[in-house]
């Protein structure tokens, strides 16, 4: 999909998918602790809108929804969206790059961009003089939220993907189709044009 | 065309990561009363109403998740709270003889009007917004300055204490949990009044530790840890005295003071509904909150507490 073809229906779909998963994520996900740690959606969402829309639409839609966390929870302004955007730019190249199409890419990229976002808060708050050194129970705490993220990964990835795929101009699922017919002879370009 | 994209998509990411740093620099090093502070306070003010209709609306959808997280540890729980329920129905008896005792001697010496909850006017509010990272402790709830919420306003559920408002909007406020990073709660323990101050345990955000205790002092696992109803610095909330903080798990090896390890009561993962103790002008607590403000620098430490002791244990009006 190239950036100039973007939709305003588009859009309006990423600004509606932005607002309700911050509001379901703060009002509903982080007041359920599953072995006391919180699972986070919102980096979840911006890697898959930055894997299914490109670096651009990655970064800027990482960039919004961090700053309506950091609004919403009144929390340091900036900390998340720099976060946020760098993790949708990431996951944006990762699909221009390589195009991933296995079925395991939602989950390695959720895996990845859970990771960067809870080693990345950890350092910010270093950086910003908070007093907790790396400890067992961080880390802990750490690895938990990376193993959630991961598990909820795919159905976060589906409901993403579902709410965003009217609006994209090039389905990923018809183009994997597309392939996997075109190599196994059933729909070479010859066969088409005939 | 290829070269214009790659260097449009470029200018983007430097220009956001620019703006994040821009917003990041400038709200850091700005007072509380700054002008993103401001910006912040008012969409709190605007998202509140909003959160707090998703909030009961997304109620069922979270009980479900709730329920299942209780049933797992019913049974553990229960057991518990049978034992729990044995030893504290004979320290109730025993207690209600010594406590119409105290309260004869606090009348004859002048001495009853010790501040407490009912000196404050609660406001109930429900929390409506909580970050999911494991660095910000704080919660955000659905009643602010219109209902009479002010900074440093303590807060507490049945539990035991929760916090204080951090940040308060016009129908909205933070609390910073008594796990935040910035808190700071004098305290003593319930059973020898040994004071110290509660903070979270550096790389824990789930426990507390009790520090600044005074050398020898016995402190048993399982025993209490209530507020003491002093403040620590001048900018502190004035928590009423009694107001139960936690239980000692273990005394603390790894740090310089005499310290013990503390659980908090209250189940932070899991706040639902809070009470803020509000101060009406020309209350008592209002009165001494305004007085404590007022300490010099300095006389808040630890060490030099003995002022705001005084000034909360003796409701001076």
């Amino acid at each position: 999909m190239t950036e100039s073809r973007l939709s305003a229906g588009l859009l309006i779909r990423i600004a509606v998918l932005a607002v309700v998963a911050v509001f379901f994520q703060t009002g509903v996900v982080s007041e359920v602790p599953v072995f006391g740690v919180n699972v986070d959606l919102s980096p979840l969402v911006v890697a898959f809108v930055g894997l299914l829309c490109g670096s651009t639409v990655g970064a800027v839609t990482g960039f919004a929804i961090g700053l309506l966390v950091d609004l919403t929870l009144v929390q340091t302004l900036g900390v998340t969206s720099l976060i946020f955007t760098l993790i949708g730019y990431w996951s944006g190249r990762l699909k221009e790059l390589r195009d991933p199409q296995a079925a395991v890419t939602p989950l390695l990229v959720g895996a990845a961009a859970a990771a960067a976002s809870l080693v990345g808060y950890s350092l910010m708050e270093f950086l910003l003089g908070v007093d907790a050194p790396v400890s067992l129970e961080l880390l802990r705490q750490i690895v938990i939220g990376i193993v959630l993220d991961t598990v909820v990964a795919l159905p976060t990835w589906v409901i993403v993907r579902r709410s965003l795929e009217g609006g994209l101009p090039d389905d990923p699922r018809r183009r994997r189709r597309r392939r996997r017919a075109y190599s196994t002879g059933g729909l070479s370009p010859l066969s088409r044009h005939t | 065309m290829h070269d214009k994209t790659v260097r449009r998509r470029r200018v983007v990411l430097v220009l956001l990561v620019v703006l994040s740093l821009l917003l990041l620099t400038a709200y850091f090093g700005e007072a509380p009363g700054g002008q993103l502070h401001d910006v912040q306070r008012g969409f709190l003010t605007i998202t509140a109403p909003i959160q707090d209709g998703a909030n009961k609306a997304l109620k069922p959808v979270r009980n479900l998740f709730g329920w299942f997280d209780d049933t797992i540890h019913a049974k553990t729980q229960r057991n518990e709270l049978l034992k729990q329920v044995d030893r504290l129905r004979g320290e109730l008896v025993a207690d209600q003889a010594e406590k119409r005792s105290y309260h004869e001697l606090l009348g004859m010496y002048h001495l009853d009007n010790q501040l407490s909850v009912s000196d404050y006017r609660p406001v109930t509010a429900t929390v409506v917004g909580k970050s999911p990272n494991l660095w910000y402790e704080t919660v955000v709830i659905d009643q602010g300055e219109s209902a009479g919420v002010r900074v440093n306003d303590p807060v507490i559920n049945g539990e035991g204490l929760v916090g204080k408002v951090a940040q308060a909007a016009s129908d909205g406020a933070e609390v910073s949990l008594i796990t935040d990073s910035t808190m700071g709660v004098s305290s003593r323990i319930a059973s020898t009044n040994a004071t110290g101050i509660a903070q979270p345990k550096v790389g824990d955000p789930n426990d507390l530790l009790l520090q600044y205790l005074p050398a020898n002092t016995q402190a048993n696992p399982g025993e209490y840890v209530v507020t003491s109803g002093t403040v620590s610095s001048p900018d502190d909330s004035l928590y009423p005295p009694g107001i139960l903080i936690g239980q000692i798990t273990s005394e603390n090896e790894e740090s310089a003071y005499e310290s013990v390890n503390v659980r908090p009561a209250v189940n932070l993962h899991n706040l639902d509904v809070v009470q803020v103790l509000t101060a009406a002008q020309g209350t008592l607590p209002a009165n001494l909150s305004s007085l404590t403000a007022s300490l010099p620098v300095g006389q808040g430490s630890p060490a030099g507490s003995a002022q705001g002791e005084q000034l909360a244990s003796t409701g001076v009006r």
